[in-house]
């Protein structure tokens, strides 16, 4: 009872200490991305008004979006609204940046989501086989998979993929996250529109979304899938190295023992981590398949907006995306306690 | 082996789970339901007055509706619409309007006279982008209300400060969404400090026209409904959905499947690609700008005349329109547009590296010099640029590509801080020759502080005052043929005087369409209508 005290107090102190530092990764990235947008040679004022406006106008909508004041002013402006919750108005559309996001995320984190399971479900069981088939030809096979799936250019495969598995054989719908009869059928309840389709019934909707979410999401998933067999492989080798391993072998484990009872269960933690920020890298970085899939997301929004010199917007994703890497680690972090008895 | 049994059951599962799926992909678009495929990203906004760009017109000129419009197949003739008749003034200020009775907005609100004005004068008073066009004009914050007349429900008149050529400003009243006709009724619920509901009017429609927007997701896509009651009769399409889609090939698939039944963006390689397929037809459309070569006279080389015709015929024109140019363009290079009766016929410029030579010697530059050229970074302009680098250099021209956004490249432009950029402009919008003399030759102020930035003329630190006179006394000609001998004498003057701006290809868009797609006419002002489209099925 006398030693609780100190321990809740040591808990507290390690989760201040953990906000503290979050908020300061967050705000040295809002006050990186800032200074860069004010710097960037791209003029968001043009982008509205358009290249054949007059002074008189181009000044009118220069002032409306406060780029007369100085920078530091703007710069305390948008801390100061941060800090009350608001992510200001994107330059270009005039509407808010948290209402914008909140649109365009889920569609991300629908195909991001079903690409890791992708990803995961195929890579780590390739990457165990490559492992326990060293030097042979499944291991060979693997290893020019995952080549090539790393290499190629991730917008070629959405474009065969569409040419064969949409034009040619049908199996699959077109660009677009459902056929456009479908589109507002369903209300979006949380933008996850296989979750939305499913709630209210709506039975043909969802199996038209999942027709054009199974394409762009099995390339994305493959696109990871490559990296992640080959991080898995790289570790399974090094546990497959090991002594213990030899051991349980003489001792007369099953291979499938030897792999996935013990070696496989060392390297849990680590794959933890690629999985984890390949995850992060799906959310915000799926912009060439968003482009060739016409999918409505996260990646094209933010580079519209850098494109466009729509600062709000570019600072409203960066804070996301911040916040997506910081909670994919919070997250690692806690299953590492469960995975690895020695963390806790 | 139990390795392998295990690979085996992964592949089958996967295809196993693909399996499901194949029955679900549909093919063809409902009948009655047009699908469009193209960028929205320049769709920033729905309201009339602050529209940039053209792509976005495809929208308001199907919710909204002007006084008059111009036919998409002889675009200098003008039709009635909203206004069933006019008539001019013989002193060329005033132009006006009967309207038509019984028409009703999309809300239910009858239209009339008060709509037109508070159209207009909110256009010139938010001073947004499309009041550049009417500044032009010379209306203003301060005129605009005593210049627009109601004179009773269903007559309206719109004085001009100057005299204008009445056929002038029925192009502009035709063709620019600030002439767009709102409901001033509806609008005004939603105005919120003062702002003549622009806030509202982003993203929703309070025309007249045959569609009504019923959804905008900003860059995803806009559902436009069926206005039942539109007073020219019940649209055959109750949906007009627009997608959006930038990535050509994925068009290309779209249309060919079925899936779009209008594809709009296309490269040319892929446009190439389905002209003659059976399934699609490709629509071409001619505009009135130009892609041109344009250069700043604020950079001493380029102030000395011998220096600009010696670029003058350092472009192979004929080379870049037959292997660049198709689908994009057509080779043109006055700076007036093809098919107007005031257009001169070409004066033939080609390539001819000696004669260039001779100039820049004459102009000290025996051995060339060395520049830049700012050009966006897609075709054609990058080819074009590409194309004038390399017979430039054959004179000794060494020219730098400098690639960006057009942000970058016309915002550099804006500033004056240029050397050369190869870039499309020149108005033309309109059918006359004003359109694009305006944009490409006027300039009454060349001074640094003017910032008459929305005058190519004066980006280009261009001015000849004998050019700015033709342009206005031509703008105010009421005889057709002494204005087009104005306008003639013009382009020989925009010739003698080798103005920094030199056409190479008048802009050609084009537009891929599922072949049973009718009446689908896209509009050489890019007020394309759909209210009269159906699909023969």
């Amino acid at each position: 009872m006398v030693n609780a005290i100190p321990l809740r107090m040591d808990n507290l102190a390690a989760v201040g200490r953990k906000l503290a530092t979050i908020a300061i990764t967050l705000l040295g990235l809002l006050t990186l991305t800032f200074l860069i947008g004010r710097v960037m040679p791209v003029d968001p004022v043009l982008s509205i008004v358009g290249p054949d406006a007059d002074h008189e106008t181009y000044m009118q909508v220069y002032k409306q979006l406060g780029l007369d004041l100085p920078i530091w002013k703007q710069y305390i402006i948008y801390v100061n609204d941060l800090l009350h919750l608001d992510l200001g108005r994107a330059a270009m559309t005039g509407q808010p940046v948290a209402e914008e996001i909140a649109r365009v995320l889920p569609a991300t984190v629908e195909l991001g989501t079903f690409a890791i399971i992708i990803g995961t479900g195929c890579g780590i069981p390739l990457g165990v086989y490559a492992a326990s088939q060293r030097g042979r030809m499944g291991d060979y096979i693997v290893r020019v998979m995952s080549l090539t799936g790393y290499s190629v250019p991730i917008f070629w495969f959405g474009m065969m993929g569409l040419l064969i598995f949409y034009a040619w054989l049908g199996w699959v719908g077109g660009a677009g996250r459902v056929d456009l009869y479908f589109d507002g059928l369903v209300e979006p309840k949380t933008g996850l529109l296989l979750l939305d389709s499913a709630m209210a019934g709506e039975w043909e909707v969802f199996r038209s979304a999942l027709s054009h979410l199974i394409l762009p999401a099995c390339i994305l998933g493959m696109h990871s899938m490559a990296y992640i067999s080959r991080m898995t492989r790289s570790f399974m080798l090094a546990q497959l190295s090991q002594e213990y391993i030899i051991t349980a072998r003489v001792k007369g484990l099953s291979s499938r023992a030897v792999l996935w009872g013990h070696a496989f269960m060392n390297i849990r933690v680590q794959l933890l981590t690629i999985v984890a920020l390949a995850y992060g890298t799906m959310l915000e970085g799926a912009v060439l398949i968003e482009t060739v899939f016409a999918w409505p997301g996260f990646g094209q929004y933010l580079t519209h907006s850098l494109l466009r010199g729509d600062m709000n917007a570019v600072m409203g994703c960066v804070l996301i995306v911040g916040m997506i890497f910081i909670t994919l680690n919070l997250i690692a972090d806690a299953l590492y306690k469960v995975f690895d008895p020695r963390t806790r | 082996m139990r390795n392998k049994k295990t690979l085996a059951v992964l592949i089958a599962s996967t295809l196993l789970a693909a399996s499901p799926i194949m029955s679900t992909a549909e093919a063809a678009t409902p009948k009655d339901q047009l699908i469009i495929g193209m960028s929205m990203n320049n769709m920033l906004t729905f309201d009339p007055a602050a529209l940039t760009g053209n792509d976005a017109m495809d929208v308001v000129s199907n919710t909204y509706e002007a006084l008059i419009e111009l036919d998409a197949k002889d675009k200098s003739k003008i039709l009635p619409a909203l206004a069933e008749s006019w008539t001019y003034s013989d002193d060329g200020k005033k132009i006006t309007f009967k309207l038509r009775k019984g028409v009703k907005f999309q809300s239910g609100n009858p239209f009339t006279a008060k709509d037109v004005a508070w159209s207009w004068v909110r256009t010139v008073k938010l001073n947004m982008s499309q009041a550049s066009y009417w500044k032009t004009y010379g209306f203003n914050k301060d005129n605009i209300d005593s210049l627009v007349k109601v004179i009773d429900d269903y007559t309206i008149e719109l004085n001009t400060p100057d005299r204008l050529d009445p056929k002038l400003v029925m192009y502009s009243l035709a063709s620019s969404a600030g002439a767009l006709i709102i409901d001033s009724e509806l609008a005004k619920q939603h105005i919120v400090n003062d702002d003549y509901a622009r806030d509202w009017l982003n993203a929703h429609s309070a025309g007249s026209g045959p569609y009504t927007i019923k959804q905008w997701r900003i860059n995803d896509v806009i559902i436009m409904n069926r206005n039942d009651d539109y007073w020219r009769g019940e649209p055959k399409m109750r949906r007009v959905m627009i997608r959006h889609m930038t990535e050509s090939q994925s068009l290309r698939l779209m249309v060919k499947q079925g899936d779009i039944d209008i594809a709009k963006g296309l490269s040319v390689a892929d446009v190439n690609a389905l002209k003659g397929d059976e399934d699609v037809k490709v629509e071409e459309v001619q505009k009135g700008n130009v892609y041109y070569l344009a250069m700043s006279m604020k950079d001493p080389h380029f102030q000395d005349k011998n220096v600009r015709n010696a670029v003058r015929h350092l472009i192979d024109y004929k080379g870049i329109n037959d292997t660049i140019m198709p689908s994009y363009g057509i080779y043109h290079q006055r700076p007036i547009q093809l098919s107007l009766p005031a257009t001169l016929p070409e004066p033939g410029y080609k390539l001819d590296v000696d004669m260039a030579k001779a100039m820049l010697s004459e102009a000290g530059y025996k051995d060339g010099f060395k520049t830049t050229i700012r050009v966006l970074a897609e075709p054609p302009f990058l080819q074009i640029a590409t194309a004038v680098q390399a017979t430039l250099a054959e004179a000794g021209i060494e020219a730098e590509l400098l690639t960006g956004t057009g942000n970058q490249v016309y915002g550099a432009m804006r500033e004056r801080k240029f050397e050369m950029i190869v870039g499309r402009g020149g108005g033309g919008a309109e059918p006359h020759p004003h359109a694009n003399l305006r944009s490409l030759a006027y300039n009454p102020d060349n001074r640094d502080e003017a910032r008459l930035t929305n005058f190519q003329g004066w980006r280009t630190s261009f001015q000849s005052d004998e050019m700015n006179n033709i342009i206005v006394e031509a703008a105010g000609e009421m005889d057709e043929q002494k204005q087009i001998k104005l306008y003639q004498q013009a382009q020989e003057l925009y010739d003698e005087l080798v103005a920094p701006i030199q056409p190479i290809s008048q802009v050609v868009e084009s537009v891929v369409v599922r072949s049973d797609l009718r009446d689908y006419v896209p509009h050489p002002s890019y007020t394309t209508h759909f209210r009269d489209v159906y699909k023969a099925r």
